[in-house]
């Protein structure tokens, strides 16, 4: 950006013609220099980092090892199944949220907050109590003659998806619970008017309506369950590896600093595509 | 007076009760709160019937029970032979013009249209064949792969009511379907409507709060006022002979006086002024609502004769377009409205003119004063 000179300010033409354009880039860069220091050049270094000596070879690594392949897609799977389970819980728990009186909304959204507000170590050393052989869950249903032996719900991927929807069911349900607040009752009431039964009224007006905050909602639990660590390590103990496991034991145990850069960068680059093709089933949807 | 006919409250079906729909002893309450307090309606086969009422009178939750969105707590509703009274809305036929006109916004002008034929599962070729036809009848043919968003308002009502009749429902409902509308289109499309009603011979129910739109549009119109209906009769009879003061006042513009009846058949004003009445007056000593509208009275000059006449001062002057309202302050003590054609400005009248008002009996008509009939 060049400065303007004094006599260029004093009505210069320079000044006249960009003074907005010279404007909004002053305002904008405490922003931009945020995103610069804290986003752009961390990521830049760890691009870097994974091209060590100037060669693919982690990359190749990354891509034809089975191994590596497997992880890849087992992370995948585990955030295509997260964003099921939160989607089949979230959707009617959004509905029951936009739907009902005065008060129960409030009370709702705080208890769906609720999680929030502990710390996500806990909440996970929490389902370990809960989840174990004898745990409270098993203790329960042994006691009450559901179950004969324990179920295996911990260390295992049991554990890893129930942690990993109670994290996540928050970001699945806000999405659709505000386009479903913006529904006008009308159109229901104008099917129901026109023939159509209840189910008819759902299928052809309510959930088409509803699909793009189910996609934002879709989008969001994925991404952010790709790049799960906390959980799966803790949960899974230890058979449940995914590419965020994979990256902290390649650098803290191999110490591995370039391959643990690609894996992130292939990491990024899956988020990415998943971003787009949701962008554009979204577009096409609307 | 009208107001008694139409008041007659009971449960079962009266043989009063005429027409394609059928409203007996409709009483709907929300909590202490009475919305509907006894209506008997019939509307006839073909007809165009308006509910007309301010917000608060009970027209929409009217409108409701009709369409089935409530239930009446009692009374009974028959369309055509049957009975529809605790009918689903989607078992009913009838189809329905909403405010704003809910037009299902992911689907195209088309599908919107189809939706009703889908629902009673019309075959894919006929329901494509009833779609056009419905879109050359309200004038949007070639506009049927459009969504909502990309039409105009008024094309928009167009597609509301091409939905609404499609499926040749057994009655089309109007609810304030024209308030989203600038003036000169509302215009448009209430012609519009009311030949595309006539048209078809669909027996229609219209609510509206706005008057004018109820007399250019409706066969016949029902006033409601809290919950019931005061007055139902042809637009020009509203207009002319309301039966109670309320409608009076609401129906277009009007003076009213309160006169007490002397022994001479004349209403006499509180400070004493008589004015007279038409012949079947009312008896002696009674307090009697006076309505005159602004259009009858007239400038009488020296030969034109009128039953009574009074001079007095032009104290504000409207200019309405075709039409010039002025406002008179009357040398007896008391103020009139008048409102006359509005040819050339040279027989304008300006604040502070001389003017000689005159009306004949027969330009008043009489209400009762008392508000609660």
């Amino acid at each position: 950006m060049t400065a303007p000179s004094a006599s260029l300010l004093e009505g210069g033409f320079f000044w006249r013609r960009h003074r907005s354009t010279v404007l909004l880039l002053a305002t904008a860069l405490p922003a931009i220099i945020f995103l610069l220091v804290f986003y752009i050049a961390p990521m830049a270094l760890l691009l870097a980092e994974s091209f060590e000596g100037g060669t693919f070879k982690h990359y190749a690594k990354a891509l034809s090892d089975g191994l590596y392949v497997g992880v890849l897609i087992d992370t995948l799977v585990i955030a295509a199944c997260v964003s099921l389970v939160c989607l089949l819980l979230g959707y009617p728990l959004a509905y029951f949220l936009a739907s009902t009186p005065a008060p129960w909304p409030t009370i709702g959204i705080i208890f769906v907050l609720l999680p929030f507000w502990t710390s996500i170590l806990v909440r996970t050393y929490g389902w370990m109590i809960l989840l174990g052989r004898n745990g409270i869950v098993n203790r329960a249903l042994i006691e009450l003659g559901l179950i004969a032996t324990p179920l295996p719900l911990l260390n295992n991927i049991n554990g890893v998806l129930i942690g990993m929807v109670h994290v996540l069911l928050p970001y699945m349900v806000f999405p659709i619970y505000a386009v479903m607040r913006r529904i006008d009752p009308a159109l229901l009431a104008a099917a129901e008017g026109l023939g159509a039964p209840g189910w008819q009224i759902f299928r052809r007006i309510y959930f088409p309506l509803t699909l793009p905050g189910v996609l934002a909602g879709v989008t969001l639990v994925f991404i952010v369950a790709i790049g799960f660590f906390i959980t799966p390590a803790l949960l899974g103990g230890g058979k449940v590896i995914t590419v965020a496991v994979l990256i902290e034991t390649q650098v803290r145990q191999f110490l591995n600093w370039g391959f643990a850069a690609a894996l992130s960068a292939v990491l990024l680059g899956a988020t990415l595509v998943v971003y787009l093709a949701l962008r554009r089933l979204f577009r096409s949807e609307m | 007076m009208d107001a008694a006919e139409v008041e007659q409250t009971g449960s079962a079906m009266p043989a009063s009760i005429e027409g394609d729909l059928r409203l007996a002893g409709i009483v709907k309450r929300y909590g202490a709160v009475t919305a509907l307090a006894g209506i008997d309606l019939g509307v006839r086969k073909g007809e165009l019937l308006t509910i007309l009422g301010p917000s608060g009178s009970g027209k929409t939750t009217l409108l409701k029970v009709v369409a089935g969105f409530e239930m009446p707590d009692e009374g009974e509703v028959l369309l055509g032979a049957g009975r529809i009274t605790d009918a689903p809305p989607s078992k009913r036929d009838i189809g329905m013009v909403f405010q704003n006109y809910a037009l299902f916004p992911h689907m195209t002008i088309a599908d919107n249209i189809a939706f009703p034929l889908e629902m009673r599962k019309v075959r894919r070729a006929e329901r494509a064949r009833r779609v056009d036809e419905a879109l050359s009848l309200v004038d949007l043919s070639g506009l049927g792969g459009r969504l909502p968003r990309q039409m105009s308002g008024g094309q928009q009502q167009r597609a509301a009511l091409a939905r609404a009749v499609v499926f040749g429902p057994k009655l089309l409902l109007l609810d304030e379907p024209f308030g989203a509308l600038d003036r000169k289109l509302r215009e448009q499309m209430q012609l519009e409507v009311r030949r595309l009603q006539r048209r078809l011979g669909v027996t229609a129910l219209f609510v509206t709060h706005d008057q004018e739109e109820a007399l250019i549009l409706s066969d016949r119109i029902a006033v409601m006022e809290q919950g019931r209906i005061v007055q139902l009769g042809e637009p020009q009879e509203i207009y002319r002979r309301p039966a109670t003061r309320f409608v009076a006042g609401f129906i277009g513009e009007s003076n009213l006086y309160r006169v007490k009846v002397d022994e001479r058949g004349s209403g006499s004003l509180e400070n004493g002024t008589r004015i007279p009445l038409p012949g079947n007056a009312v008896a002696a000593g009674q307090e009697v609502g006076v309505m005159l509208r602004p259009e009858r009275p007239r400038q009488v000059g020296g030969t034109e004769a009128a039953d009574v006449t009074f001079s007095g001062e032009v104290v504000e002057t409207v200019y309405l377009g075709e039409t010039v309202k002025y406002r008179v302050q009357l040398d007896p003590g008391f103020e009139v409205v008048v409102r006359w054609p509005f040819r050339d400005a040279g027989e304008a009248l300006k604040v502070g003119d001389r003017v000689a008002l005159g009306w004949n009996r027969d330009d008043v008509h009489l209400v009762p004063w008392s508000l609660t009939a």
